[in-house]
């Protein structure tokens, strides 16, 4: 029959699956699932190898059905194996027994220190798990879980697949599976009970022999041997011996900064609490068989120090509190406040009184003012004094931040204020000495940040400290308050701002140290005019903060400086610089004392104004031998403007209109000839430097490549160099040409200035006022992530964690990219700060260990050596065996911490009550006699752990003879049995 | 229009004044050659749409000045740029000496490190050649640029030196995608929740 019929049956039999109950339904959805994931047919692997149960990999993949409306989620759970070789397979794929029932005889991956239950329990490569896809569901009554079985039974058989197939059922927590493993006559039912009371005689071997026993139900004798592999694991909680060194530091003492180590400037590390919380310690015997120890409710030969095998792991405390990460964490939570400065401090009523103060006693130089300029922009001074005598007077308390607190913080963020000759000195520094190269310290330009010696930086640093220790929010409102009114009161007296690298604003920083370096640039030229211009008049105010500072007894010398320019510096205040930007010139000191030095050479300088024309001015130096080509004079390039300084915004805002102006033609003349400033400029400067002189002469200058000059031979056969405009240069009306028509000879110092630098501080100034805690905090999070990295870098340093240095590579690459995008999301900004505290927590943990192992005190060379790789290895593997078990180095002082602890719970167990260790005892249910024996120098242990292990014929005594296995684990409040047995389905 | 558009790319063209930076970017924009086009002033900006490999990118080029004074003013365009298209001379030495200068200028002025570089080897039309062509390649490797010799008057190489500088620009990951364009799930997402395990869990005893 099959061979004629079968090919007609495939075309014409119809199956009717338009009845199918649910049930069917689910079953063949499950041979579905079973049927993609080609789970079908055995395919044996290679034996396992020991320990790649924690060294391989696992995957899983898992996928959803439904019984009804019941949903479940299939999950495949297996070890990535290289393929297997085919040789093997073709020979025994047949009749051999399912991988799955070898593997439970496999002892090489006994009691692995991480892996899933079942693998743990069972021993298992491959499984397949369903159980309810949602989380409080449950599979709770026995006839849905007989259900259950019997379909995976049915789809087992009907696929042929020989992965073993799991269910879970009662409520999750417990963990409970059943399940079933199929192969070619063959079956294993995977089996549990759990259980929270332990019957008494379950808790030794003796009585789990006996179930195993009982279970199999051999009939031969005598019965093949039983192999045990046995596991106790003991906890280590108390320290006693050592106690956590690191206490939260203390914020009282913080006055003056110098207390703990806790100054500004510097962030602080480590965790308050222990990072490790326990020891356990697993003793292992891997290969008993029964009869060779004994160990029954009276007698235990279980002694842990005489245990083949040690093996380690450390209990790491729940997020431990570590100090950096919780710095950084709580300035990350000042980006999400929304209110204001103004909100946070009141200062409505306080801007009020100081416009009040601030128009009594300035009416007169109100009155004398030339142009009107933005408020508060006199009362600065006394206002910083005020600030916090008004807050205090109108709220009745104290102002967020302390005098002392405060005083010291602008001493730090200010080095300036304290020294005589502030600005000069700080600038020349800044300047001869070349920022330090390093890696460290080019950080910033991945993260976007400040560098770490800058001004923002420290500022970022200071406002951490502030909102975690002092005043939180409202303290950090009320220091950026007081670093705005710093900046005004610099702006406008000349004084340079500390700490920021001169130059053009360096768009590799932060916005925020991007706009303090505009300031900067224009308070620096703003001194140079006001310094060329004024000769006389205002020689006597100092523009130095006055020598006496330090001598003012407690009173810092910033508030000192005010009162006294208050008093006598107010009038003598440039004057000059406020006035109306259009009739500003662009003047620089070294054009004034270029002018003094070319004095001879570019003629007295004076009154012969009619003649300025023919009067060269501002030269800077001869260009080469070149000389003009109509009167031979040499050739000057002249003193020109420096182009104007720009932030990035304010370059967006300029790149934006020139696109704006699209990409017609007429677009682009118009966009060359709003950049043509900067050229007309220098052709005026050229001019003034060069009377006489033609665009030829300025382009030979400007754009070399522009004039071509040839060898020509002329009529006497002479060789003569002629030269003329390139082309584009030559192109009638072209801007270069109309620019130099329009261009008088004005040397640069008497040009309109390019960059209005009133203006531009004005807007600096505005910008900072506006900015709210929160934009402060989202400006300067790259700074204190930067300073985060550096800190835990540098702490890592000290204790040497291969690992570590692995992280903070990553942690530097992910910043990097997070950090450059303008807004980056606050998930991704927790991510990287979670990331550091981790490696913190780390650091915290290798400290603890190495204090706890006395690695330090270890006098031997090589042992020290042994202890440290020990100690490292606790750290980065879940569990680290020890080297010569109880007799060993490391093992001799972990037995000695145990029984350390012995001594001191049986001691103060004694002080405090006899009736503890009683409850203790029942609670645990070990008879008295083993208590006691334990007591020695451990105690009892905390989990108990047995592999029976057996090949049996079952259930006949002629059946095949198929692996059998048992594994209990018993811990103080939880009992569990899991049992895979395995029988013959052909010969029962 | 916009709505096909994979991201808008932002690229620069720098080199030596008069070795026919505009010419390229006219060339390549509105496909023409003008032997008198004025010297550029500042920067100048051009926007083209093309598509590479079946992804459209708008590119707004900035073209910028060659002059010695302007360079003050353009390193400012350099920030936020995804490409760099480096443009010398091959009939003037001068122009391929000073290349280093300008790679110099990039490194310090660029605000990201992965930016792709492009050297182009313009003028190849004509017949006074200075610079070999394994020069260019030899510099181009050395920097790790890519590179190709073009004429923006015959129009050789001149499409192609665009399409290819922004292929790697988009192959490159991370370089162009805007941080809401990156809605894929991050690996080290992926890694950090394999380490929990599921179900319940990849669990010790205790």
């Amino acid at each position: 029959m099959a061979a004629d019929s079968e090919p007609e049956s495939e075309v014409f039999e119809i199956t009717d699956f338009t009845t199918a109950s649910e049930w069917e339904r689910f079953i063949s959805k499950v041979e579905e699932v079973l049927n993609d994931w080609k789970l079908i047919g055995n395919s044996l692997g290679k034996p396992l190898e020991k320990g790649i149960f924690t060294s391989g990999t696992w995957e899983e993949r898992s996928d959803e059905i439904s019984f009804a409306d019941f949903k479940f989620s299939v999950t495949h759970h297996y070890l990535v194996q290289e393929s297997t070789d085919k040789e093997g397979k073709d020979e025994e794929s047949e009749d051999a027994i399912p991988q799955s029932m070898q593997d439970l005889l496999c002892m090489n991956n006994d009691f692995p220190p991480r892996a899933h239950c079942l693998v743990r329990w069972y021993g298992l490569r491959e499984f397949v798990v369903i159980a309810p896809a949602v989380q409080s569901d449950a599979v709770l009554s026995e006839s849905k879980c007989n259900l259950l079985l019997s379909s995976i039974s049915i789809a087992l058989g009907n696929t042929g697949c020989q992965v073993p197939l799991f269910v879970q059922i009662h409520h999750r927590w417990r963990r409970m599976y059943m399940g079933e493993c199929q192969g070619p006559g063959v079956r294993t039912d995977f089996e549990m009970v759990h259980l929270r009371k332990v019957p008494n005689q379950y808790t030794h071997l003796s009585g789990l022999l006996d179930i195993f026993k009982s279970k199999i139900g051999c009939p031969l004798t005598p019965l093949p041997p039983v192999s045990i592999a046995i596991r106790l694991t003991y906890v280590l909680q108390d320290w006693q011996q050592y106690f956590w060194p690191q206490q939260p530091p203390d914020i009282d003492a913080l006055v003056g900064g110098e207390v703990g180590g806790l100054e500004f400037g510097k962030l602080p590390f480590g965790a308050c609490e222990d990072p490790i919380s326990e020891l356990h310690l697993a003793t292992t015997w891997p290969h008993l068989t029964e009869g060779i120890i004994v160990d029954n409710d009276v007698y235990s030969d279980l002694d842990p120090v005489q245990a083949p095998h040690w093996s380690v792991r450390v209990r790491k405390a729940d997020n431990p509190q570590c100090l950096l990460g919780d710095f950084v964490t709580e300035f990350l939570k000042i980006c999400r406040r929304k209110e204001s400065t103004d909100e946070i401090l009141g200062r409505s009523t306080f801007e009020e009184e100081g416009r009040e103060v601030a128009d009594i006693t300035h009416a007169l130089s109100k009155l004398t003012e030339p142009a009107p300029v933005p408020i508060h922009k006199l009362s600065v001074s006394n206002m910083v004094h005020t600030a916090k005598k008004k807050i205090r007077k109108h709220r009745g308390e104290e102002s967020p931040l302390n005098n002392d607190v405060l005083n010291t913080i602008l001493l730090f963020l200010f080095p300036d204020a304290a020294s005589e000759k502030p600005s000069e000195a700080t600038t020349s520094i800044d300047n001869s000495n070349p920022p330090p190269e390093g890696e460290d310290y080019t950080l910033y330009n991945q993260f976007k940040s400040a560098p770490s010696d800058s001004l923002t930086y420290k500022l970022a640093l200071c406002l951490c400290m502030i909102n975690f220790y002092h005043g939180g929010l409202k303290g950090v409102a009320h220091l950026w308050q007081e670093f705005v009114l710093e900046m005004r009161f610099r702006w406008e007296n000349n004084f340079l701002i500390p700490g920021l690298t001169s130059g053009p604003p360096d768009l590799r920083c932060c916005l925020l140290h991007q706009k303090l370096q505009m300031l900067n640039c224009c308070i620096e030229r703003k001194k140079a005019r006001d310094e060329g211009k004024k000769t006389s008049p205002s020689d006597n105010v100092t523009n130095a903060y006055p020598g006496d500072a330090g001598k003012a007894g407690g009173q810092l010398g910033l508030d000192h400086l005010r009162d006294t320019e208050k008093e006598k510096g107010e009038v003598g205040k440039s004057w000059d610089s406020w006035s109306d930007s259009e009739e500003e010139f662009f003047e620089c000191l070294s054009d004034t004392e270029d002018l003094k030095g070319n004095g001879q050479e570019s003629g007295k300088k004076g009154s012969t104004k009619e003649m300025a024309n023919l009067k060269p001015e501002g030269r800077l130096h001869q260009h080469g031998k070149l000389t003009l080509l109509h009167n031979g004079e040499p050739l000057y390039i002249p003193v020109t403007q420096e182009p104007a300084p720009m932030t990035e915004d304010l370059l967006e805002e300029q790149s934006e209109v020139l696109a704006k102006l699209g990409t017609s033609a007429e677009g682009a003349h118009l966009r060359a000839r709003m950049q043509s400033a900067c050229l007309l400029s220098d052709m005026e400067s050229f001019k003034a430097a060069n009377p006489g002189c033609s665009l030829e002469d300025f382009v030979r200058w400007y754009s070399p490549r522009d004039y071509i000059e040839e060898e020509v031979t002329d009529e006497q056969g002479n060789v003569v160099l002629r030269g003329e405009l390139s082309a584009r240069m030559k192109i009638p009306s072209n801007m270069w040409v109309e620019a130099w028509e329009t261009a008088k000879p004005i040397p640069a110092r008497r040009q309109r200035r390019l960059f209005d630098d009133t203006r531009e501080a004005e807007k600096v100034l505005h910008y900072l006022a506006m900015q709210k805690p929160a934009d402060l905090a989202r400006h300067l999070l790259p700074c204190v992530i930067h300073a985060a990295v550096l800190k835990v870098k540098e702490e890592e340093i000290l204790e040497n964690i291969p690992s570590v240095k692995k992280i903070i590579k990553q942690i530097i690459a992910h910043s990097s990219k997070v950090l450059h995008f303008p807004n980056p999301e606050d998930k991704k900004l927790e991510e990287i700060i979670l990331q550091i505290t981790n490696v913190e927590a780390i650091i915290a943990r290798a400290r603890s260990l190495k204090a706890k192992f006395g690695t330090e005190k270890c006098e031997q060379e090589d042992e020290k050596e042994d202890l440290e790789r020990f100690v490292s290895c606790l750290l980065e593997h879940p569990e680290v065996s020890v080297t010569g078990a109880g007799r060993g180095h490391a093992g001799r002082i972990i037995h000695k911490l145990f029984v350390n602890a012995q001594r001191l719970t049986e001691s103060s167990d004694e002080a405090a009550a006899v009736v503890l260790p009683e409850e203790e005892l029942k609670r645990s249910g070990y008879p008295e006699e083993r208590r006691q024996n334990a007591t020695s120098d451990f105690p009892p242990p905390v989990g108990r752990e047995l592999i029976l292990r057996a090949t049996v014929p079952r259930p006949a005594p002629y059946s095949k003879a198929l692996p059998q296995r048992m594994y209990s684990v018993l811990t103080k409040e939880d009992f569990r049995l899991a049992g895979a047995f395995s029988s013959d389905t052909s010969f029962f | 229009m916009d709505e096909d558009v994979l991201t808008t790319l932002k690229i620069l063209i720098i080199g030596e004044s008069g070795v026919g930076k505009s010419s390229l970017l006219l060339r390549f924009t509105d496909d023409t050659f003008d032997p008198e086009l004025a010297a550029t002033i500042g920067v100048d900006f051009k926007v083209k749409t093309i598509s590479v490999d079946g992804n459209k990118a708008k590119l707004a080029i900035w073209d910028t000045a060659g002059q010695e004074r302007f360079r003050t003013l353009t390193p400012s365009y350099y920030r936020g740029a995804q490409g760099v298209i480096l443009v010398y001379d091959v009939t003037r030495r001068d122009t391929f000496v000073k290349l280093d200068n300008w790679l110099n200028e990039l490194e310090t002025y660029c605000t990201r490190n992965d930016i792709v570089n492009m050297l182009v080897g313009n003028k190849i039309d004509k017949e006074n050649r200075e610079v070999d062509r394994n020069e260019g390649l030899k510099f181009a490797r050395k920097h790790s640029m890519l590179f190709i010799e073009a004429s923006a008057k015959t129009c050789d190489g001149v499409q192609c030196a665009f399409e290819e500088l922004v292929e790697k620009i988009i192959q490159t990951p991370g370089l162009w995608e805007s941080e809401n364009q990156n809605k894929g799930v991050k690996l080290s997402h992926r890694e950090e929740s394999h380490g929990g395990g599921a179900c319940g869990g990849y669990c010790s005893v205790l």
